[in-house]
């Protein structure tokens, strides 16, 4: 193959897909008599063809779950093909998942010893390289410290500088752009910028229409692991927004969830005010919402924003806000934190609501973890409970 | 997939091999030390109860020097099993974000204890010869035997790392196989390396040969503490069980890779 050549050829990839996975020995003997742990074929691509010049700069749109990362560990030669072959020439960059390889105990400088060699760097080269990734990651000074007490964009800016350190024929990227502060994005978008004006091939996934736009020549659009439409980024772009817009119409409000997931919800409970969980509130009753926030980020995240909406059935909005928008301090994690809203709300319409949450970076321009459409809640009139109340009473006597 | 040669892949495994190095002895006062420590308190430990209450130790002359010609050998095998056990599982976030053969994950958990293994037997070798254990010409073959003792370790790690993807009972259970297999193994106790006979019954003996661990056990006492030519069983032995291991393992490894890849 070309060095920057790519080819899909009839590519297929399947997972086997859990329903209450049998993690232990013990569950799997009690399966093997009741049967209960359904596996079932889950297929991510489906007789997915095309290829890609030397050069040519492709975006993978399509919804969550079509199978945009799916096609990116392929041609990284993370996934093997279940069938048809998925070839690439020369040598690849991937920026899947930035500064994964990090160890926390060990120093920046160590740290670039240790991936550069997982990416392929020869121990001259590194040597030579190291002031040069410092350098753009803007951490020269904090080269011997343990990375551990880097902040989360101090880490992917590492991250990132190294993943695109070697000077690849392929760059892969997979929406990892959300990097740093606005300045430092520039300065991530002007790199793969210089990679595209050298020529090289770039497969870029990313919800961000305009990113995609202006970095890309064609798109590919894929659908439940199909290629729905391949062709010049401008007309698929237009097809696919017009498709999501109707779409979104019809299923308002199935359950969506997106973000980066460096901060995420674990778990959320959510409760009424004697802290038992439910599901009805009656007007005025405060809402409980309980959650189990976790990070990947080595370290504390500080400014996180954690907002929640309200949304009628139909998928209009009544009430979403944030701790940002009413001024109340901005909220901090570290790897495993719980943190909770209370809310209480007037009722004029009673009936059936659905909750959503969101962890957010306005700052950073991240959208750590969204959760729209998620928790079904339903609010009831101010019901007067017990039935009668005394409102004065006196006693005389004559 | 991008070219992995010899020399990238070296680099890979040293750079890996030191990382597990360097992480370990982080924030350790005693640091590198821990490699002669630990084996020498199990030493001290073992000393004491085989001497003092059960009594067989008396009749092994340095007998704690004996202790140690195994207990290294069998600490390094078992720190390799347990540490390559979870090497898969401990790094799936950089298994799913970037293509390198992850095969030298568990090989370099067991190249990392090696190390150890090599330092803590040249210190071993020098306390041997102050105690008068000379060692004979068949000191050449200790190279060629832990050679493939850790053949041995990496093929059975491969396994493992493999087994601990698709059910976590497997790290409990490898803890548990351990102990069992410690005391099953000639090393607080010889078979017929060194001249004393502690196992009577021809039978058992015969049994307690076909340990894959026995044979590089019965060298090292042969080789370090009696000072012999280790017998031709032992040779059989652990060149048969080191290939079946290796063929197996890295069989296992190779068909179950894609799919554990998924897995993770």
């Amino acid at each position: 193959m070309k060095p920057g050549a790519i080819l899909m050829e009839n590519v297929s990839l399947e997972y086997r897909l859990y329903h209450d996975r049998a993690v232990t020995l013990r569950e799997t003997m009690l399966n093997v008599f009741n049967r209960s742990t359904k596996t079932e074929l889950f297929t991510a691509l489906d007789d997915v063809t095309f290829g890609v010049e030397p050069g040519e700069a492709l975006a993978v749109i399509g919804a969550n779950g079509a199978g945009k990362s799916t096609t990116l560990k392929l041609l990284a030669g993370i996934y093997e093909p279940t069938s048809g072959i998925a070839e690439t020439g020369g040598r690849i960059a991937s920026l899947l998942d930035l500064g994964v390889g990090f160890h926390p105990d060990l120093t920046g400088e160590e740290n670039l010893m240790l991936n550069g060699s997982l990416i392929g760097l020869n121990r001259n080269n590194m040597k030579d390289l190291i002031p040069e990734i410092a350098d753009f990651a803007e951490l020269t000074r904090f080269m011997d410290t343990p990375v551990k007490y880097y902040s989360g964009g101090m880490f992917m800016r590492l991250g990132f500088s190294l993943a695109t350190a070697v000077d690849p024929d392929i760059l892969l990227i997979d929406e990892v752009l959300a990097v740093g502060d606005a300045r430092f994005q520039e300065k991530c978008y002007e790199r793969i910028w210089n990679f595209r004006k050298k020529g090289k091939t770039i497969i870029f996934v990313s919800h961000d229409m305009n990113a995609v736009s202006k970095l890309c020549t064609r798109a590919v659009w894929l659908n439940d692991g199909r290629i729905k439409k391949d062709g010049e980024v401008e007309a698929v772009l237009s097809e696919y927004l017009e498709g999501v817009r109707s779409k979104h119409d019809a299923a308002a409000v199935s359950p969506k969830e997106w973000g980066t997931r460096e901060v995420w919800f674990d778990s959320v409970t959510i409760r009424d005010v004697s802290g038992t969980p439910a599901g009805i509130f009656k007007n005025g009753e405060k809402i409980v919402v309980d959650a189990v926030i976790k990070t990947r980020l080595p370290g504390t995240v500080n400014d996180v924003v954690f907002g929640f909406s309200l949304h009628r059935p139909d998928g209009e909005i009544i009430i979403g806000t944030n701790n940002l928008e009413m001024n109340e301090p901005l909220l901090s994690f570290s790897e495993s934190t719980e943190a909770g809203i209370e809310i209480t709300l007037d009722v004029e319409e009673p009936g059936s609501y659905i909750l959503g949450l969101a962890l957010t970076d306005p700052q950073a321009r991240k959208d750590y973890h969204w959760q729209e459409f998620f928790y079904p809640i339903t609010l009831l009139d101010a019901r007067i409970d017990p039935p009668l109340r005394l409102s004065n009473v006196t006693w005389k006597q004559c | 997939m991008s070219n992995w040669d010899i020399s990238r892949l070296r680099l890979l495994m040293e750079s890996l091999v030191s990382k597990d190095l360097k992480v370990r002895y982080k924030r350790s006062a005693l640091g590198f030390g821990w490699f002669l420590l630990k084996p020498l308190f199990s030493m001290i430990v073992y000393y004491f109860v085989f001497t003092r209450i059960l009594r067989f130790g008396g009749a092994i002359p340095h007998f704690s020097l004996f202790l140690l010609t195994g207990l290294l050998p069998w600490n390094f095998f078992s720190s390799s099993l347990s540490a390559s056990t979870s090497s898969l599982l401990d790094n799936h976030r950089l298994i799913r974000s970037i293509y390198f053969p992850r095969m030298s994950l568990p090989v370099a958990e067991v190249l990392a204890n090696l190390i150890h293994l090599v330092l803590a037997l040249i210190v071993l070798e020098a306390v041997l010869i102050i105690f008068g254990h000379t060692p004979g010409l068949s000191i050449v073959l200790l190279i060629p035997a832990v050679l493939l003792f850790t053949v041995m370790a990496a093929g059975a790690g491969m396994i493992l790392s493999i087994g601990n993807v698709f059910y976590r009972d497997v790290k409990q259970f490898v803890e548990v196989l351990l102990l069992a297999w410690f005391y099953a193994s000639p090393i607080i106790y010889p078979l017929d390396s060194i001249g004393v006979n502690i196992i009577e019954s021809p039978r058992l003996l015969q049994v307690l040969r076909f340990n894959p661990v026995a044979g590089f056990m019965e060298i090292m006492h042969s080789i370090l503490y009696a000072g012999t030519w280790p017998a031709a069983w032992c040779w059989v032995s652990l060149s048969a069980w080191s290939a079946v291991f290796l063929i197996v393992g890295s069989a296992v490894f190779r068909k179950a890779e894609p799919v554990v890849v998924k897995e993770l």
